[in-house]
């Protein structure tokens, strides 16, 4: 399972893409299964938005019981916000799915990782 | 094909025309050098078939790579055309280096022009380093090479360039 | 403070209307994110994991109350009402939208504040003594030079595309509290055998992926000699510095492929050839530098204070004016230091409120001075000693007075995993776990330990110098900590040595226990924790941590 995300340009906020347009949850993120074209076709169709968002990549997903989170640890704290602010960034809006996240643990490196040094 | 700028003494920013032709290595084989217009020459191929072609009174220009030192030139300064500095990326400053030392070390006079990734974003430091022609690579016209140069009223330090610095302006 | 001219004013303005037309050509699409990456990055503006972060300049550590309000404002206006400051005694927000970025590069600079060269393979804010025209230990105001050479370095036309980012630290006393030796350039103002003033001049240390700490390659440059000797330094490392590969791309790869020796040659040659008159800055203008860092009113005052005596009946008191108050030059007069390292809070940052207090405290109490320390704590530097009592009861209501100094719990952190976008690991939370493993009591009978922590390699947290230094990296996708002991920053500079494998993250806290706990086993007499460990060695300490593992 792979979920899109990216930086928003003008405010740099964390944001997923879902059939069309960027949403700020990643409950509300579309999900790809890992065959499925379609993720691929989502990251052109976000690289051809550079005035919209930034850097756009896939991030690979994990089944939990309450349904599919992010499987490294980076992106679970991008999805979240910082842990030393629980009211911080996305976490401030109480939901399963960000429960789940902050749950998560057993984190394996995800594909989706940004050479970091071009990433800053 | 790069648009070519130069900077006059003045400090005028003015679109040129360009007469030299750069004589680049073709996978890995030197390109025929042609009729007997201006050339500009690697610094290898210079220091093999310079001599002759200035004698036969042709217009001779250097293409210095930014990995080269700029003393290899030093006593043919009085018979070039021309010095080119490479910039392979932007990022790399060292022909901001060779530039200085041609203006303040060896008192070159002569066009120093900057060839390969060369954007208006660099404008104010290639001046103040005594950089006066330009082969821009971002498509920027003279008039965003002026605004580029004069965005700042004020510098810091001496360098290249006649401007007085800060302190100079205090004083 | 230094007091900027017409001439300061007008440069920062145009700084900032540059940076909003690249910012709106940005957004127009006129320019791709690879072009305007190194663009904003010179302006100290990152994209980090959940938004723009703008690195702002605190030029060598200094500010007054105009301008800390200034950043109290635009962390309440801009951000989420706090800042973060950091080993290079600067200060991040961490929440900055790339559209607001314009108007708060307007907003500092209507305070003579900016952001350049924060970022970018430059000369970077020079850092120096927290403590300087405070301290009688130094033999001249390191400010002066600083100042000098923030001026020489900025927008520097030759200098602007290094290898790589190089940072210069100045200091005047023999206690170095500015980590001079693990910088690129270390300056250390001294006076020669003739009296005369001059620096003795460090070159390539760092510390990041390859630490070093950086050998002397002169010991005495006259002062008016600097700029002409920094411009042969960089000049040879702007030629010659490695640019094939960004983690050999430092000074001090080159010193250090080259031989101190052959580098010093190098630059000495090259000084050789430079029209010194014409490099360096004439008297006139160094006498105006100096004579712009407006006098302090300082009164004369006997060297003890009743009331600061009888405040220690106190124990509270007492304990923080035993760790956190330390002598001023001029008699009657204290360094107060402003604890940012509360138990439980983020290390270095401050809240508006909290700005907006210090920048009260120090207009009343401080002669208009604050300075940042590179251990992310404030400074008042000029509090007398009976108006002390009075700041610590203002410190202590806004959570400013933790009397840990140098102890345990002030522990150097970089923002980590929970920000950036390069780190490996959280350093947050684990500097949050050890601390409250030291109560105010235990952290005094521990004495000085310098426990510093970074979330990658790059080692803002200073992990090398520290002395305990964690790093945090990242296992199969899992943090974990690498623990090292017997690092310094001071003046007895040196690498900590890695103890043994990285421990996980929910192990940090027991170990950095046991490591104390050997210590205090260990020690003799007054010795510090870096002390005994420069005597026992590194074994007590790795068998007693990898013990308890089995």
């Amino acid at each position: 399972m792979k979920a899109l995300t990216a930086n928003r340009l003008l405010d740099g906020e964390v944001v997923f893409w879902n059939e069309g347009r960027w949403v700020e949850q990643f409950s509300d993120a579309q999900l790809f299964d890992d065959a499925d074209p379609a993720g691929e076709e989502a990251v052109a169709t976000g690289k051809s938005q550079p005035t919209v968002i930034v850097e756009p990549y896939l991030i690979d997903l994990t089944e939990t019981e309450a349904g599919p989170v992010p499987v490294s640890y980076r992106e679970r704290i991008r999805a979240l916000g910082p842990t030393n602010h629980p009211t911080h960034g996305k976490q401030a809006e109480a939901n399963a799915v960000n429960a789940a996240i902050a749950h998560a643990e057993g984190a394996a490196r995800s594909t989706g990782r940004l050479d970091l040094i071009r990433r800053k | 094909m790069p648009k070519l700028i130069k900077r006059d003494a003045d400090g005028q920013f003015a679109a040129a025309e360009d007469a030299f032709i750069d004589i680049r290595e073709e996978d890995g084989v030197p390109a025929a050098i042609p009729g007997n217009g201006p050339v500009i020459l690697s610094l290898a191929r210079f220091q093999e078939e310079g001599d002759a072609l200035l004698s036969g009174g042709r217009q001779v220009g250097v293409r210095i790579a930014s990995n080269e030192a700029i003393e290899d030139l030093a006593y043919d300064l009085p018979r070039l055309a021309l010095v080119a500095l490479e910039f392979p990326k932007y990022r790399d400053g060292r022909a901001y280096t060779s530039a200085r030392l041609l203006r303040e070390r060896f008192g070159y006079t002569g066009e120093i022009r900057a060839v390969g990734d060369v954007l208006r974003e660099q404008a104010g430091f290639m001046v103040r380093c005594g950089i006066d022609a330009f082969e821009v690579s971002d498509g920027s016209s003279p008039e965003e090479w002026a605004a580029a140069t004069h965005r700042y009223r004020h510098v810091y330090q001496r360098a290249a360039d006649s401007r007085a610095p800060a302190w100079k302006e205090r004083a | 403070m230094y007091r900027y001219d017409e001439i300061d004013r007008e440069f920062l303005a145009d700084r900032a209307n540059e940076f909003r037309l690249q910012v709106g050509r940005r957004l127009a699409g006129e320019i791709t994110e690879d072009q305007f990456k190194p663009l904003r990055l010179m302006n100290g503006l990152y994209l980090q994991l959940h938004a723009y972060m703008l690195r702002i300049a605190v030029p060598y550590g200094s500010m007054d109350s105009r301008q800390m309000r200034a950043l109290a404002d635009i962390a309440r206006r801009y951000d989420r009402g706090y800042g973060h400051f950091t080993t290079r005694q600067n200060i991040q927000f961490n929440w900055t939208k790339l559209a607001d970025a314009p108007d708060m590069l307007d907003a500092l600079a209507a305070v003579d504040m900016h952001a350049i060269q924060t970022s970018g393979n430059c000369i970077r804010n020079t850092t120096s003594d927290p403590f300087a025209g405070a301290t009688a230990e130094e033999v001249d105001d390191p400010r002066v030079w600083c100042e000098v050479i923030r001026q020489w370095s900025t927008l520097h036309p030759e200098f602007s595309y290094l290898p790589r980012k190089f940072k210069i630290a100045v200091t005047a006393a023999d206690h170095d509290r500015a980590a001079v030796k693990v910088h690129d350039i270390g300056l250390i103002l001294k006076r020669g055998d003739d009296g005369s003033l001059g620096f003795e001049v460090f070159v390539g240390g760092g510390q990041g992926r390859t630490p070093y700490v950086a050998p002397s390659i002169r010991k005495h440059l006259p002062v008016d000699q600097l700029l002409s000797y920094l411009e042969a330094i960089l000049r040879v490392y702007n030629r010659h510095g490695r640019r094939d590969n960004i983690y050999k791309a430092r000074i001090k790869i080159l010193v250090s492929s080259l031989g101190a020796e052959e580098f010093t040659r190098q630059v000495e040659e090259e000084w050789s050839k430079i029209d010194v008159a014409a490099a360096n800055l004439p008297d006139t203008e160094l006498a105006r530098i100096r004579a712009a860092f407006a006098p302090l009113p300082f009164q004369a005052l006997p060297a003890t204070s009743e009331a600061f005596e009888a405040a220690k009946a106190d124990p509270a008191f007492a304990r923080f004016a035993r760790n956190n108050v330390r002598a001023h030059k001029q008699p009657g007069y204290a360094v107060v230091v402003v604890s940012l390292k509360k138990v439980g809070d983020t290390p270095g940052d401050a809240s508006a409120d909290q700005m907006d207090l210090v920048a009260d405290l120090a207009e009343t109490h401080s002669l208009d001075d604050i300075r940042v320390t590179h251990e992310q704590n404030l400074v008042l530097p000029h509090v007398k000693l009976d108006a002390v009592p009075t700041v610590y009861a203002a410190l202590a209501a806004a959570g400013l007075a933790t009397p840990n100094i140098d102890l345990a719990s002030d522990i150097i952190a970089c923002p980590g995993l929970d920000y950036c976008a390069l780190a490996n690991a959280r350093a947050i939370p684990v500097a949050q776990d050890i601390a409250a493993r030291f109560d105010d009591d235990r952290a005094d009978l521990v004495g000085e330990l310098k426990i510093k922590i970074s979330g990658c390699i790059n080692a803002c947290g200073h992990h090398h110098v520290g002395h305990i230094g964690i790093l945090g990296v990242d296992k199969k996708g899992e943090e974990f900590y690498q623990l090292s002991l017997g690092g310094s920053g001071a003046e007895d500079a040196s690498l900590a040595q890695i103890l043994g494998p990285a421990v996980p993250a929910n192990r940090v806290a027991d170990a950095v226990d046991t490591l104390v706990e050997t210590y205090l086993t260990q020690r003799s007499g007054e010795e510090r924790f870096l002390d005994t460990f420069r005597r026992v060695g590194l074994a007590p300490f790795k068998e007693a941590v990898y013990a308890e593992a089995h």
